[in-house]
């Protein structure tokens, strides 16, 4: 499993990537990264109002020149791990009827920490690809607003079925049960049309796009996670400086990268019920350009998946293992590399255990979320990823 | 101790589930969420709190056996700091959770640099490497176990119990 130190320095100089220069990432996310250590002592943070929410956009579309704004109808939107969600209605001197919309907006610390303007542009890019909720106003850095933020159309639909028997925190635990015949197809069809979408003739100015042919897709995203580790660390995690060198050692070449969702699982999709229809794809936060096996690998994780009374796992809560991946590679016209597919497993429950045990705790323990108790919550459940790390490096 | 932590807890679920819970209307969604969750907390804590003291103990005993599998292979940089780290582990307060959780912190620290190679150029040795995962996998499971009230765990139905777990200890 160890690499060889000589032939990790033959590759370093044959690609030019240096596996430990923890200063190669994407300069947003760079940004992103240092403002949150930057804001993180001016906590506590507490949920918005109503009376705050409707200051803010009141605010928001002043500035973006609309008259006699009105905000009314606010309504705080389920789920929301990791944003402060609100449905709201917007009426103004050219809409006296009023428009429903949706403010998604950052807490001063989440679980996550990315950029509402990125966001804004993938929605945008995919506008006539996928559903995606159509952006209706952006303040990337919270100049307007005072938090960043994306005011969305409002989409109808649901994450999980009405009368469903699993419901969890994030989506975690969704049984679709007689659901899954008719999402599965469109899950997957979702996924492909994600990589083979034509990032190059796209506005994507606030992404970068890692050199093809090299391993820096791969150690873009490790010194992207490890940063949030080691700035929020509550607690050492040995496993985790260990994984942390695993992925530097073992990153794989990327020959041509795509664009990734990074988060399309089950709970980031809408449907409409009874047809079943895809209504939106959703929280593209985490989206970058980089290798299709990050997508791939992310939606087979356990965490997301379910059990069938006979005892076998379906991916996301849709579809068998094998089943999925056999679909994807014929409608991606991708090949999936299984070496690679279970690098990119190890990556992903790196990202989640940085995720639940290093900034969702960080965040927790200075109190900067509007939901502390999820945040903990969902911590509880760090230790799921370690042991998942464990077998999947063994069995590297 | 009497009305006892566990009555207390109890009392506090019943509050939540019975009284306040019904009282929150539909829309209330992040109010009624997280009483939910502070109902659930609550009973993982109720499994929890007589074993905490426990729990740490043998959480810090395990890291400082990792620790003292690396003295052999630690590179001169970190020898020194490895030594105080085991020493504090060795001697910190045992009935104090605090006191525990600080010693782990410390060690933590400076295992977290061994594994990365600070002060090494040379590859991680198989035994070191063999002896985290082996590590990692027994904290892992300890944690799972530990927070298995949460019913996130894709695999609880295979974890013991905490009293088990801690008897077994």
């Amino acid at each position: 499993m160890e690499a060889d130190m000589t032939d990790i320095t033959e590759a370093c100089a044959a690609d030019g990537i240096d596996i430990w220069n923890r200063d190669d990432m994407e300069p947003r996310i760079r940004e992103i990264l240092d403002r949150t250590v930057r804001d993180r002592t001016k906590g506590p943070y507490a949920a918005k109002s109503d009376t705050d929410i409707t200051a803010m956009l009141e605010r928001y579309f002043d500035d973006q020149g609309l008259k006699e704004v009105a905000i009314s109808d606010i309504a705080r939107m389920a789920g929301g791990a990791s944003k402060e969600q609100f449905a709201f209605l917007l009426r103004h001197e050219g809409n006296a009827v009023g428009e429903r919309l949706v403010l998604r907006m950052d807490p001063l610390e989440a679980i996550t920490q990315t950029c509402r303007g990125r966001e804004a542009q993938a929605h945008r890019a995919f506008a006539d690809i996928l559903p995606v909720a159509s952006v209706r106003g952006v303040d990337a850095d919270g100049a307007v607003i005072g938090q960043p933020a994306i005011i969305l159309d409002f989409v109808h639909g649901v994450t999980e079925p009405t009368r469903g028997k699993g419901h969890g925190v994030s989506g975690i635990g969704t049984r679709y049960d007689d659901w899954a015949d008719r999402l599965a197809p469109q899950f997957i069809d979702a996924l492909a049309k994600v990589h083979q979408f034509d990032w190059r003739g796209a506005d994507l100015s606030y992404f970068a796009v890692p050199e093809a042919g090299t391993r820096q897709a791969a150690i873009w995203q490790v010194n992207w996670w490890s940063k949030v580790w080691w700035d929020g660390i509550v607690q050492p995690v040995a496993l985790m400086a260990y994984t942390e060198r695993w992925l530097r050692e073992n990153a794989p070449v990327c020959e041509a990268p795509v664009m990734c969702h990074s988060d399309l699982r089950l709970g980031n999709f809408m449907f409409e019920e009874p047809s079943g229809r895809f209504t939106a794809v959703l929280d593209w936060e985490l989206a970058h350009i980089g290798d299709f096996h990050e997508d791939i690998a992310w939606a087979m994780q356990r965490l997301f998946g379910t059990w069938t009374g006979k005892g076998d796992f379906l991916v996301c809560g849709l579809i068998p293992r094998a089943e999925f991946l056999r679909s994807y590679e014929a409608l991606s016209g991708n090949h999936i590399d299984p070496v690679k597919l279970r690098y990119y497993e190890v990556l992903n429950a790196y990202k989640c255990a940085v995720i639940d045990l290093g900034q969702a705790m960080r965040a927790a323990t200075e109190s900067n979320n509007h939901q502390d108790l999820v945040l903990t919550w969902l911590g509880s459940a760090g230790a799921v990823f370690l042991e998942q790390l464990v077998t999947l490096m063994r069995e590297a | 101790m009497l009305p006892n932590i566990d009555l207390r807890i109890a009392n506090m679920i019943k509050a939540v589930e019975q009284v306040i819970l019904p009282a929150l209307p539909d829309r209330e969604r992040l109010a009624r969420d997280q009483a939910m969750l502070v109902a659930g907390h609550l009973r993982m804590i109720g499994d929890q709190w007589k074993w905490a003291l426990a729990y740490e103990q043998i959480s810090l005993d395990d890291l400082a056996g990792l620790g003292r599998v690396l003295l052999s292979h630690v590179a001169p940089l970190l020898q020194e700091q490895l030594e105080e780290a085991l020493a504090v582990a060795d001697t910190c307060d045992r009935s104090s959770i605090t006191a525990l959780e600080q010693a782990n912190i410390v060690l933590g620290r400076v295992v977290d640099r061994i594994i990365l190679g600070e002060g090494d150029p040379n590859p991680l040795p198989q035994a070191v490497a063999d002896a985290v995962l082996d590590y990692g996998r027994r904290h892992a499971r300890r944690e799972r176990i530990w927070f298995k009230g949460n019913r996130l765990d894709p695999d609880q139905a295979d974890l013991p119990d905490i009293g088990a777990m801690m008897a077994k200890a």
